[in-house]
């Protein structure tokens, strides 16, 4: 089960020809490509993408009317190799996941995808997590889209435009015999807008209608040699222009503003808004993008034709290529288009624009200055904008000038993750740093403080094959970290399977706490079966033994005293090969919304529930901050020092405490202090409690001498 | 219209700010705007920062271009949902003094790297209200919380009904808004109300601490103290009579009294002496935890932190771990140096016994009133005389620096705040102590050092001593300090 439900979304998708859909760019992107006819859809969650994914897999009755096969695969590259389907049949599938990391992943499945190419039409949709808010590294989708020759779009971010790119992307896929990827930035795919929609087509082959008979064997359809090398020639001979006249013949991309002008504008689709409201700013615009000089909108990146640039670029003396990220693809593939067409227009782009980094607004307004600048143009108000914005940023830093804090995500309320980082450091401080390889998912949140914790970083599941030359040559064994998500996605044969074949040491802990939650809480194959979800129960400690893996351990993370014990041992002791820990404990974010309605519903009920929460006594606590320094829980926070001789601040619990009392653990397995409390709230209580409590507190007053010790 | 209203949402992870941003939206599209909203949510986990972006315009019927990102200078509404987040985001440039209208709560939540400070790592509150103020068009930063309190209801809804009044959106379009969205309908519209009636002018009433009177007997003995120190006389004098009794108190007493006899001493100086004495005077040993944790007023306190309803039993749960060191120092000087001898011999230092002690349940109350009841004979403990002994040392290295540097002394007395906690921490914050008295405060007074930079160097080493746990400030500190005053030999 997701994290969220997506019952208004759903009702969205079923919308008919003429209605209108409001709701979020990925959203539309689904109600598409169910509007394209879609036979299948896969892919691997993550963000910004992972709900186009969830919706579907809630959206079971819709599915199954429209004949749609849904899967959300174990990897990308099971994604990929799903489009395989549209080799040898005229299906139509799309697949999705977050780029770059996940199309790395795909990489072996794309290439060997794109050389045979496609019958059906294949859509890749790839979020694009590039700048502000992204999460992995800074590299480009377009990279691959060159190399492997798959074409590649990049939709101006106007929902009705994102749709129309969706549609025409199978048919720009079927055209060409390529498959095609289409990217969206961060903010895209969560942009709320809206568009009018057209009723679900379904697709004529399909799990409702299966096709009766595979195809022929046809050796053109393997990306095996010998028919590789005439693969690649198709690529160039017979696809590409294919792709460059369906781009111009359907008008992909949009020739925007006036037909003359000695200067005019290439920007890459997704950008459009930004630059219009610079261009606006430089009056050069309005609020309606009605541009007052000639600006051409890439909604596809890849391939460009090269009629089309041409044709933009001639009798202008200088063009500004937009393009956000690097190398600069564009510039290089627009500079040789114009050199072999012999046109003499001026490239400017990576000069007044950054090489690197997101396109801010600010950025892009200095790069529109500079260029109209350079060529003569009056951009009065886009200076005194860019002037005002540096003063002010002055004025700022004048009153404010130390950062104000940073505010990294961090692992959430009662994480069961936690302890075991708790656990981590507590054991440092005793036995000495130990070489930790980290991983992908919210345990790489402990990279952060207070954990501060981790060596290396090298991929979705690859903790362990990262520590594998890492355990051969160093004296102390490494700890590997890896989540359950990571342990299906990759770790289980790049890591484990590895470390038993070459006799590695080391120690892997695996975080089971029962679903991909970083993304959102989906499902994994060791996900406890449940009526609504997904998961299938496989237990990832039977599946080591089979590998061969013997020394397991299996700690329920909260106890953190026998988990400081468990990691000890397996460091220290001087047997040899892989000993897994695995850390069970279930996501803390996926359990509070299961259990909180039942709760409540008991409490309501009368029912006799006991709920748990910790306190620091704010006396007894000296501001020391030690156990926040272990911990880092959301809820185990600060409070100013109610005590007029004492000046800080003391740790102080409040009410988001779900009571894992990890905090309270961690006072007692690190010594810390007195001052945790657990505190245990009757609800509804039975005649024995109140009986109990009664007598005690008399005996307890009586004892006391009217209650004062 | 030429320009959209462009509004800007700081919030974090969990708070609801997509549901304001969604609310925004829906209401800006009944009143007959075109909208746009988007976002950067951040990942699943709820505490990073995330940021909503909406952007409305009357269009009649034309489709507009809007942004997706905001852009610095050209913010109508910004709503932070915490305060630091309008810190960061002012910080930014995105409040501007020609057009942002700000809307914040006072409430904090706490950054990370503001939690693990060893002493008061928050950012200052005070300078991001005055920023808030001085960068903005027009601001309404208020208690936001407790008006969510008050109506039951969650912040978000409040502020939805601040930004309805800052837009000029139709109420009525914004209730509409808020049962569209179907969720936790009643509650929001009560926040909803809330924030629209909320008037800035109206301000929360100062808060009070109020205190007991200090035994009449001292009375005199207060008086004879300057001005600007008997609130801290008088509490420090209330705290040790609690502590330990009456002789205790006179001790402090006496002990303050030997230093306003000084002519270097003025009243700040006595008073922030006075605090740092009545806490290192009542150093927390196992007999004052015990003795906290049994008073009656705790209960109901906990009660009302736990928000526990009336007929709901609360049952407290101590979590103790008492080391060696702590339980046997104790008991009277000579046995517990020789209990201690036994457990260094044995190896046992780290031994403990981690113990659950229900409080509000008879055997708990038993155990505890056993360990307070130790009170009596703790003048005589060895702990008492550690204690007496570091005090000494720390006022006479005082009363040396009064007559040389009084700066200096001041900032010796800020020393005291370095020994405190329990087990490790009270370990770890004696030897820092120790090192700044033996390293910098004794070369200085015996004039072997730079002497111009004497409060200055203590000021240092008492920030590089809480600047890490491990030490490293404090070791660079010192040992850059020697650098300086002996080039050749260090």
């Amino acid at each position: 089960m997701a994290e969220i439900s997506f019952k208004r979304e759903i009702e969205s998708l079923k919308l008919s020809d003429g209605d209108t859909f409001r709701g979020e760019g990925i959203i539309a992107v689904t109600k598409a490509l169910l509007q394209s006819g879609v036979s299948y859809v896969g892919g691997y969650q993550g963000a910004p993408v992972g709900h186009l994914l969830d919706v579907l897999v809630e959206a079971k009755e819709e599915m199954q009317r429209l004949g749609v096969h849904v899967e959300p695969c174990m990897n990308e590259a099971a994604a990929a190799a799903m489009l395989g389907a549209s080799v040898n049949y005229p299906i139509r599938g799309a697949v999705t996941w977050k780029s770059i990391v996940g199309t790395n992943v795909a990489a072996d499945a794309l290439s060997n995808l794109a050389s045979p190419g496609v019958k059906g039409g294949a859509l890749i949709i790839v979020g694009e997590d590039y700048g502000e808010g992204a999460s992995v590294v800074q590299e480009r989708t377009h990279a691959f889209a060159l190399k492997s020759s798959i074409w590649l779009m990049d939709p101006r971010p106007e929902l009705a435009n994102i749709v129309r790119m969706v549609e025409k992307g199978f048919e720009l896929s079927e055209a060409s015999s390529t498959p095609v990827m289409l990217e969206l930035r961060i903010r895209a795919c969560h942009m709320f807008g809206s568009f009018e929609t057209r009723a679900n087509r379904a697709a004529p082959q399909s799990t409702a209608h299966r096709i009766p008979e595979p195809a022929p064997f046809e050796y053109m359809r393997l990306a095996h040699p010998p028919v590789t090398f005439i693969q690649e020639t198709d690529k160039f001979k017979r696809r590409l222009p294919a792709a460059q006249d369906f781009i111009i013949e359907h008008e992909l991309n949009e020739t925007r503003g006036p037909q003359d002008g000695d200067i005019g504008i290439i920007v890459q689709g997704g950008l459009f808004n930004a630059l219009n409201s610079r261009l606006h700013a430089a009056g050069l615009s309005d609020v309606f993008g009605d541009v007052a000089l000639p600006v051409l909108v890439l909604n596809v990146t890849h391939p460009l034709a090269p009629r089309q640039i041409e044709q933009f670029c001639l009798g202008k003396k200088a063009v500004l290529i937009v393009e956000e990220g690097q190398p600069d693809y564009l510039e290089q593939a627009i500079g040789q288009i114009l050199r072999k067409a012999d046109l003499q227009t001026r490239i400017f782009g990576k000069d007044v624009l950054p090489m690197g980094g997101e396109y801010t607004q600010r950025v892009l307004g200095q790069g529109l200055a500079a260029f109209l600048r350079v060529n003569g143009r009056d951009c009065g108000a886009l200076d005194s904008w860019l002037a005002a914005v540096a003063e002010h940023e002055e004025n700022v830093r004048g009153m404010l000038a130390a950062p104000m804090p940073a505010r990294p995500p961090g692992l959430c309320t009662g994480c069961p993750e936690r302890p075991v980082f708790s656990a981590m450091k507590i054991l440092k401080s005793e036995i000495g740093p130990t070489h930790v390889a980290a991983d992908i998912g919210c345990h790489a949140l402990a990279t952060f403080a207070p954990f501060d914790q981790g060596n290396s970083i090298l991929g979705y599941g690859m903790s362990l094959a990262s520590a594998a030359a890492v355990s051969n040559t160093q004296a102390r064994k490494p700890v590997s970290i890896m989540g359950d998500g990571g342990f299906w996605h990759n770790g289980l044969l790049t890591g484990v399977a590895g470390s038993v074949f070459n006799r590695n040491d080391g120690v892997l802990v695996i975080m089971n706490n029962g679903y991909s939650s970083a993304t959102g809480a989906q499902d994994l194959p060791s996900s406890a079966p449940t009526s609504e979800g997904r998961g299938a129960g496989v237990d990832i400690e039977k599946t080591l033994r089979g590998m061969g893996v013997k020394a397991i351990s299996r700690v329920r993370t909260y106890d953190i005293g026998r988990m400081i014990k468990t990691l000890r041992e397996a460091i220290l002791t001087p047997a040899k090969g892989l000993r897994v820990i695995i850390a069970d404990g279930e996501c803390q974010l996926a359990r509070q919304r299961r259990i909180r309605p039942e709760i409540a519903k008991a409490v309501a009920a009368g029912e006799r529930v006991v709920r748990t929460r910790f306190w620091v006594d704010p006396e007894i606590c000296t501001g020391d901050h030690s156990c926040i320094r272990l911990s880092g829980c959301p809820s185990l926070t600060l409070k100013a020092n109610e005590d007029p001789l004492r000046k800080d601040p003391v740790a102080h619990v409040n009410n988001d405490c779900v009571g894992c009392g990890v905090c309270g653990d961690v006072s007692h397995a690190a010594q810390l202090c007195p001052s945790f409390a657990q505190i245990d709230i009757v609800q509804n209580p039975k005649w024995f409690d109140r009986f109990r409590e009664q007598w005690e507190t008399k005996l307890i007053r009586f004892l006391s001498g009217d209650g004062k010790p | 219209m030429s320009e959209p209203i462009r509004i800007l949402i700081s919030a974090l992870g969990g708070e609801g700010g997509g549901v304001l941003a969604s609310w925004l939206t829906d209401a800006a599209l009944a009143d007959g705007y075109a909208a746009q909203r988007t976002s950067v949510p951040g990942v699943a986990q709820r505490t990073g920062s995330t940021t909503y972006y909406v952007e409305m315009l009357r269009a009649d019927g034309r489709a507009p271009v809007l942004s997706l990102a905001p852009t610095a200078g050209e913010v109508d509404l910004f709503i932070a949902t915490e305060l630091l987040e309008a810190g960061r985001l002012i910080q930014a440039g995105f409040v501007t003094p020609d057009r942002t209208t700000i809307i914040a709560p006072l409430r904090r939540v706490y950054a990370i790297t503001e939690k693990i400070a060893m002493s008061d790592g928050r950012a200052d509150s005070d300078l991001i209200m005055n920023a808030a103020k001085c960068f903005s068009k027009a601001h309404h930063i208020g208690d936001f919380g407790a008006l969510a309190d008050a109506a039951n209801a969650q912040l978000n809804a409040v502020i939805f009904g601040l930004a309805c009044r800052a837009l000029a959106l139709s109420p009525e379009a914004c209730r509409t808004a808020i049962k569209l969205d179907g969720r936790a309908v009643e509650a929001n519209l009560r926040g909803f109300e809330a924030g629209l009636a909320f008037d800035d002018e109206e301000k929360a009433p100062p808060e009070t601490t109020a205190f007991e009177p200090a035994p009449a007997i001292f009375g005199a003995m207060i008086d004879a103290l300057p001005q600007e120190a008997r609130f801290n006389v008088r509490a420090g004098v209330e705290r040790l009579v609690d502590f330990q009794g009456a002789d205790h108190a006179r001790l402090y007493l006496d002990r303050l009294e030997r230093f306003a006899l000084q002519r270097e001493a003025d009243g700040p100086f006595i008073s922030e002496l006075a605090r740092c004495l009545a806490v290192r005077m009542s150093s927390e040993d196992v007999v004052r935890v015990a003795q906290l944790k049994l008073r009656e007023a705790r209960l109901a306190r906990v009660r009302a932190e736990a928000r526990a309803r009336q007929g709901d039993i609360v049952r407290v749960i101590e979590f103790l771990k008492p080391g060696p060191n702590e339980i046997l120092s104790i008991l009277p000087a000579p046995l517990a140096r020789g209990l201690l001898w036994f457990v260094r011999f044995a190896g046992l230092e780290r031994a403990a016994i981690p113990m659950r002690v229900h409080t509000t349940g008879l055997w708990g109350f038993l155990q505890l009133s056993a360990l307070a009841s130790m009170r009596r004979i703790r003048p005589m403990s060895l702990r008492a005389a550690q204690e007496k002994a570091w005090i000494e040392d720390w006022l006479n290295l005082i009363e040396q620096a009064l007559h040389k540097d009084p700066a200096a002394a001041s900032e010796i007395v800020e020393t005291a705040q370095l020994v405190r906690g329990y087990g490790d921490t009270w370990e770890r914050g004696h030897a820092n102590w120790r090192r700044i008295a033996d390293e910098i405060i004794e070369p200085m007074l015996t004039g072997g050092q730079n002497e111009a930079h004497f409060a200055d160097a203590v000021l240092q080493a008492r920030l590089a001593a809480v600047a890490d746990p491990d030490g490293n400030r404090l070791d660079a500190m010192i040992a850059s300090l020697k650098q300086v005053a002996d080039p050749v030999t260090a």
